[in-house]
């Protein structure tokens, strides 16, 4: 089933003794055992429940607030209106290492005078119980006048339409000049033209947002919560007035997160509440609140003109794209980047033109999510690849190798990637791996689909990012880890454990990982963005081989050898030449200890920086290095329903070196499940800014009933600039999952949908529309 | 909090005595008196993860009332095994990396626990997939879980035969 | 947020009856099977009825007699019940079909067949197959009982004949007839515990070569589930031809009356119902022959 490659020069002969290997994670005894505590398990003494009120409304003006019934209701700690804030703005930015932050897309954190999306707060109540908190929130006396919203990114930029976001409704446009378009469309045989629309979606994480909050005996505002992001404790702490000292963050393991817990949530609302009353204070959102009260997300508009060869060279490129903010920047500046940035995909193009903007409305506000607007384009350009392939009666697979991207080729921004580029490799066998086409049968066809992609890992070089990681050793020889970074169910903490294990000699059971804690575990950033375990993975990395450097000039000492001579491995100490001679790690340990040498380090990692890329042209780098694969579909379509059937579905990637290779491949298989959902059945319905499907019963996840078991293909070039040569796989896995799928159906239907999700009824009518035209 | 009646419950085989109101769901209750192996997910049934067995059935506990489950045996995962005496489906589940977030993981083991005990001990993938399709995962794409739950089967098997 | 109300578990059939027997309407005292679909209802609303009688663990109305000729579930017998039964694929392949795509396992552990009758929802998938099998219900009151056939039942959307004194006790089909076959089929968004798009079952006896037996019910393409009795006369009494089957499968869809909603538009559900009858009326004769 896997099949595990790693033929890279140079590190051939490099074997590991944990790194790689198919180990337990350590977190999975806890989870299978229910021993777990997730942050919504905690429980303290006289703790108050919160409960948010929010609007009905998308857009309105609110003309009456009166919250005094509630605050009479006995049991009712605390009511807390835009009236009661000392500061009324809360940062939407992403909780960077370097502080930057854009003030200007500051989010109101209580509705004063106008709503601006369906489910905005208006007030805040903490009470004795969750019923009471219920029942003041029903007693709170709301006005909500509507005032005309804009429900459309084209009605949006039009001169007279409602502003929702400064005086044009743009939250934020890039441009990308390179080459020479028009020239390119001069020389081109045949050019292509089409325009792919994706929907609002839903994170579904299976945890809903839930914390606890307290006061300490320092005054410190404690927040155990569910987060992908203990950096935000200085958002919470200046949009509550206090020092960014007394606001403290403690992650516990999350239930899911795929982007949507980065931005701040609940945490913020128990700040306040446990600030106002001096009491714990529980916030647990209902799965309703949790539709209403997070990020989702962009629904992107993209058009793609493709000039090709006639040997099907692509000569030029020209991407319009247009994604949907909502009323509020959030993540959307950055993900608009991603998309650009991708937007020609993993091909060599000379001639590249994008225009792209985020646009402002009155639906919900939309913000990270697994791949972060790297999978929209992935959408876009593979399905135009497949529709140029019809059009040029090309083979798909050949289109796209001979226009593929190699290691030192350019991206659209112009930068050189460095790495391996085995886009091509991972294609043919995702491809292979299908394997025949089964015949087709009455009303069922069958097609297959094929996607590449290139997403960036690590965050945008001007984002100056850093991680910090810390590693110790026991006196008995057990090895303690500490990092800020989140788990967010992908096995972060024990991949941290594998690595410092792997270089100190010392089974991954044997560590304990504290993670997550914004003020006693060195900060690491968010577990998003594909950075964890590049950034953490190198800090600890960096921290275990101070370490492991300091023992083993010690250990070279005692055997008189080189302290090269030196290895670790099960707990002992070896010399590497003579094996025989060897010691126990923790009578090591107590050497060091009773000698006074350090055992333990605090390390940084930080990641290429850099600057802006140029705004008139977008020439530039944008990530430190990307992340190449590809994804192929066997789909079955029955043609009078437009049902679909996925069969098969095989990711390739190149991950550069597994750690965990469970662990990688849960990424993969998670990420492409997102996938056929996101291409076949997810979608968030807004119908003028109020939400029609709030439940899991109507935005609809695949259940196991649509879930093919998922193959993966993992190749490991062992280029990347992770931890021994690891690239990030947290997102790409997700990235072309969609876009193969609907290459598939195309390929069975024989005409495409180009709006997503390709629902059975669009299907259906796709049929029919064929079935006329001849 | 009207119609509270005072209930005995016998939870992981321990018999618990709780005052839960008439409107209350198992699952509240459970939370409630510190069961909180069980998670909530949605409370209307559409995601599994607060699955229990009742007498060896499973149920979404958001969806049973208190006040109707009587003296049959409530068995959380917890109830299934510990670190002392892991359920073969929790260690095919964590060494086969079925738990990613590990908030389905629960009231996946008891579905499958359901599904081994009451429909068939030797499912092949269709039996799994059609047995899980009420128990939502985001994590994990189900292709662990399958994995696991053809694992774990095996291995109670064996340990049945061993008897 | 539950409202308040009032949980009566009772031990006997009888005591349930009385309990429920001075209920003037259904926001008196309605009773409460697995509660899948009430428990929901009432968290979504708000809303509760003063009191619920608990019937799903009464003794003797859970579980499947087969007996001269006839079909017999207790009112309580659930979804899981009828999967774990391999009698049913002989007497009502339909509801094999149809539990098969029923929710997910925990809700068809619990969900019981009178619940789905009861709740009245236009996209319970065991209605379809239980009028294409020409099921009947019996309800029961402290006064007595009457046994309905199922096709009379509904009396719009949600609304139906049974008293809010009464209580569904069992359901009964005659045992279908040699040479007869019978299918559900669910159109859904997802594979997966979907609301239905569009629910089909079909019934066909033959008999010297004619159709002597043709029951074809729809579910969710109108106020409630029913029986498309002009297209059934298409084929009844009849050799059956691919012609007749699709004279059969237009007229059911002319009879739908489908509303637009988040799931699909009206005239796809039309248009489905014409696809999936011929389907189905074609896989059923074919079985036959
Ligand atoms: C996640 C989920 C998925 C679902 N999927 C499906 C599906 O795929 N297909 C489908 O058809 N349904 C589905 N349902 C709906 C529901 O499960 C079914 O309708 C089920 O059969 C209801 O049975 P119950 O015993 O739980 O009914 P209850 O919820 O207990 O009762 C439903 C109604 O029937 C009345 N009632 C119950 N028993 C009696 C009786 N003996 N006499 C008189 N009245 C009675 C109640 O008063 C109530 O009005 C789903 C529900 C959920 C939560
Ligand atoms: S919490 Fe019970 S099914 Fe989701
Ligand atoms: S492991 Fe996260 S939902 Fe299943």
């Amino acid at each position: 089933m896997n099949k595990m490659d790693s033929a890279v020069p140079g590190e051939q002969n490099v074997s590991y003794r944990q790194i790689g290997k198919p180990r337990t994670r350590i977190d999975s005894p806890g989870k299978v055992f229910g021993k777990t505590p997730y942050a919504g398990d905690y429980v303290m003494p006289n703790m108050l429940h919160a409960k948010v009120l929010r609007s009905k409304l998308p857009s309105a003006r609110m003309t009456r607030l009166d919250v005094s019934k509630a605050r009479d209701l006995p049991g009712v700690a605390c009511v807390l209106t835009y009236k009661d804030l000392k500061i009324g703005t809360v940062a939407t930015d992403i909780p960077a290492q370097t502080g930057f932050r854009r003030r200007d897309t500051d989010q109101q954190i209580l509705v004063d005078e106008i709503v601006r999306y369906q489910g905005e707060p208006i007030a805040l109540v903490a009470a004795e119980s969750v019923e009471i908190a219920e029942h003041a929130l029903s007693l709170i006396e709301v006005e909500l006048e509507p005032v005309p919203g804009v429900y459309d990114v084209f009605e949006a930029q039009k001169p007279d339409a409602p502003k929702v976001f400064g005086d044009d409704n743009i939250v934020a446009s890039y441009k990308v000049r390179k080459g020479d378009v028009e020239a390119g469309f001069a020389a081109a045989e045949t050019i292509v033209e089409n325009t792919f629309r994706t929907q609002y979606i839903e994170h579904a994480f299976l945890e809903p947002e839930v914390g606890l909050g307290w006061e300490d005996e320092q005054g410190v505002i404690n927040i155990r919560t569910s987060t992908q992001a203990v950096e935000t404790f200085r958002y919470i702490a200046d949009a509550i007035g206090i020092p960014h000292s007394k606001v403290r963050i403690r992650g516990a393991l999350v239930g899911g997160g795929f982007g949507g817990k980065c931005d701040v949530t609940v945490e913020l609302y128990i700040a306040l509440l446990t600030l106002k009353t001096g009491r714990p204070v529980r916030l647990g959102y209902t799965r309703e609140d949790s539709f209403y009260g997070h990020g989702k997300r962009h629904p992107f508009i993209i058009s793609h003109k493709t000039g090709f060869a006639k040997d099907g060279r692509i000569t030029a490129s020209k991407i319009d794209i247009t994604s949907e903010s909502g009323p509020y920047a959030f993540m959307s500046p950055y993900v608009l980047m991603y998309a650009t940035e991708a937007g020609p995909g993993p091909y060599l193009v000379d001639n590249v033109h994008i225009d792209s903007r985020s646009v402002a409305t009155n639906n919900m506000y939309t913000s990270a999510f697994r791949g972060f607007g790297a999978t929209q384009a992935c959408i876009a350009y593979e399905q135009q690849m497949d529709e140029a392939a019809k059009v040029l009666g090309m083979d798909p697979i050949e289109l796209r190798r001979i226009n593929l991207l190699k290691t030192g080729d350019a991206i659209a921004t112009g930068f050189e990637v460095q790495s391996a580029v085995w886009t091509e490799e991972c294609m043919d066998r995702a491809w292979a791996a299908l394997g025949e086409k089964p015949k087709d049968e009455g009303a069922i066809r069958y097609g297959h689909g094929i996607a590449a992609y290139q997403q960036g890992y690590g965050r945008m070089i001007w984002l100056h990012d850093t991680a910090e990681g810390w590693v110790g050793v026991e006196m008995d020889g057990t090895v303690v880890v500490r990092s800020g970074m989140t788990d967010i169910g992908a096995g972060q903490t024990s991949s941290l454990a594998q690595i410092a294990g792997e270089l100190l000699g010392v089974d991954m059971m044997d560590i304990t990982v504290y993670n997550s804690d914004s003020s006693t575990t060195p900060l690491a950033g968010t577990s998003s963005a594909t950075r964890g375990l590049y950034m953490s993975g190198n800090a600890v990395r960096n921290a275990a081989t101070a370490v492991r450097n300091r023992l083993a000039a010690r250990a070279a000492q005692h055997f008189g050898v080189a302290d090269s001579d030196i290895d670790f491995a099960d707990s002992r100490v070896f010399v590497a030449s003579d094996r025989e001679k060897s010691l126990p790690f923790k009578e090591l340990i107590a050497t060091c200890a009773s000698e006074g040498i350090h055992r333990s380090e605090l390390a940084i990692f930080r990641a290429p920086f850099g600057d802006w890329i140029d705004p008139e042209t977008g020439q530039g780098q944008v990530h430190p290095d990307y992340t190449y694969g590809a994804h192929a579909v066997q789909v079955a379509v029955d043609t009078e329903t437009g049902e679909v059937t996925i069969l098969k579905s095989v990711g390739a990637h190149d991950v550069g070196q597994c750690v965990n290779i469970a662990a990688v491949e849960g990424q993969i298989e998670g990420g492409v499940a997102q996938g056929h959902g996101y291409a076949l059945s997810e979608e968030l319905i807004y119908k003028d800014g109020c939400l029609v499907t709030p439940s899991l019963s109507e935005y609809l996840c695949p259940t196991s009933m649509d879930s093919p078991r998922i193959e993966c293909i993992i190749l490991e070039s062992r280029s990347g600039l992770g931890p021994f040569g690891a690239k990030g796989i947290g997102e790409p896995g997700h990235t072309p999952a969609a876009s193969a799928v609907a290459n598939a159906v195309a390929d069975a239907i024989g005409a495409r949908v180009h709006d997503f999700p390709l629902t059975p009824e669009k299907i259906a009518r796709a049929v029919s529309a064929t079935r006329d035209n001849g | 909090m009207t119609n509270v009646k005072t209930r005995q419950l016998s939870v992981n085989g321990v018999k618990r005595t709780v005052d839960a109101p008439a409107n209350e769901t198992l699952l509240e209750t459970l939370r409630r008196i510190g069961a909180v192996e069980v998670k909530c997910g949605c409370e209307k049934g559409d995601c599994g993860a607060c699955a229990v067995l009742l007498d060896g059935e499973a149920v979404d506990s958001c969806l049973t009332l208190t006040g109707t489950v009587g003296e049959r045996a409530i068995t959380t995962v917890k109830g299934l095994g510990g670190a002392e005496n892991p359920h073969p489906l929790q260690t095919a589940f964590a060494d086969l990396g079925a738990a990613q977030c590990g908030y389905c993981t629960p009231g996946m083991i008891i579905a499958t626990q359901s599904l081994l005990t009451n429909d068939t001990d030797t499912p092949d993938e269709a039996d799994i997939r059609l047995a899980l399709s009420g128990n939502l995962c985001r994590c994990t794409g189900y292709t662990k879980i399958y994995d696991a739950v053809l694992d774990g089967a095996r291995a109670m098997r064996e340990a049945e035969a061993a008897k | 947020m539950y409202a308040n109300f009032d949980l009566l578990v009772p031990d006997e059939l009888d005591q349930a009856l009385t309990m429920i027997g001075g209920a003037k309407t259904a926001e008196d005292c309605a009773p409460l099977g697995g509660g899948t679909n009430l428990v929901v209802d009432m968290r979504a609303s708000g809303k509760a009825p003063a009191a619920l009688v608990s019937v799903a663990r009464l003794p003797g109305l859970r579980g499947i007699t087969i007996a001269e000729g006839t079909v017999t579930l207790g009112a309580a017998t659930t979804v899981s019940d009828l999967l774990r039964d391999p009698r049913m694929l002989e007497v009502g392949a339909a509801m094999v079909d149809g539990s098969r795509v029923f929710a997910g396992q925990m809700v068809r552990n619990t969900a019981t067949v009178a619940g789905n009758i009861c709740c009245g929802s236009p996209a319970a998938d065991l209605v379809p197959p239980l009028l294409a099998l020409g099921a009947s219900v019996t309800l029961r009151s402290a006064g007595g009982e009457r046994t309905v056939p199922l096709d009379e039942y509904f009396t719009g959307y949600k609304t139906s004949v049974r008293r809010p004194d009464e209580l569904l006790t069992s359901i009964s089909w005659p045992v279908p007839a040699e040479n007869s076959a019978s299918r559900f089929y669910k159109l859904g968004r997802r594979k997966g515990d979907a609301i239905t798009m569009v629910g089909v079952s079909v019934l066909v006896g033959m008999k010297d070569g004619v159709c002597s037996e043709v029951r074809i019910a729809l579910g969710a393409v109108g106020p409630c589930v029913f029986r498309a009795k002009t297209a059934e006369t298409v084929l009844k009494g009849k050799a059956p031809s691919p012609e007749l089957v699709e004279q059969a499968a237009r007229k059911a869809m002319e009879e739908a009356a489908p509303i637009d909603d988040v799931r699909a538009t009206g005239a796809y559900r039309k248009q489905q119902v014409q696809v999936l009858v011929r389907r189905l009326l074609n896989q059923t004769i074919e079985s036959l022959s």
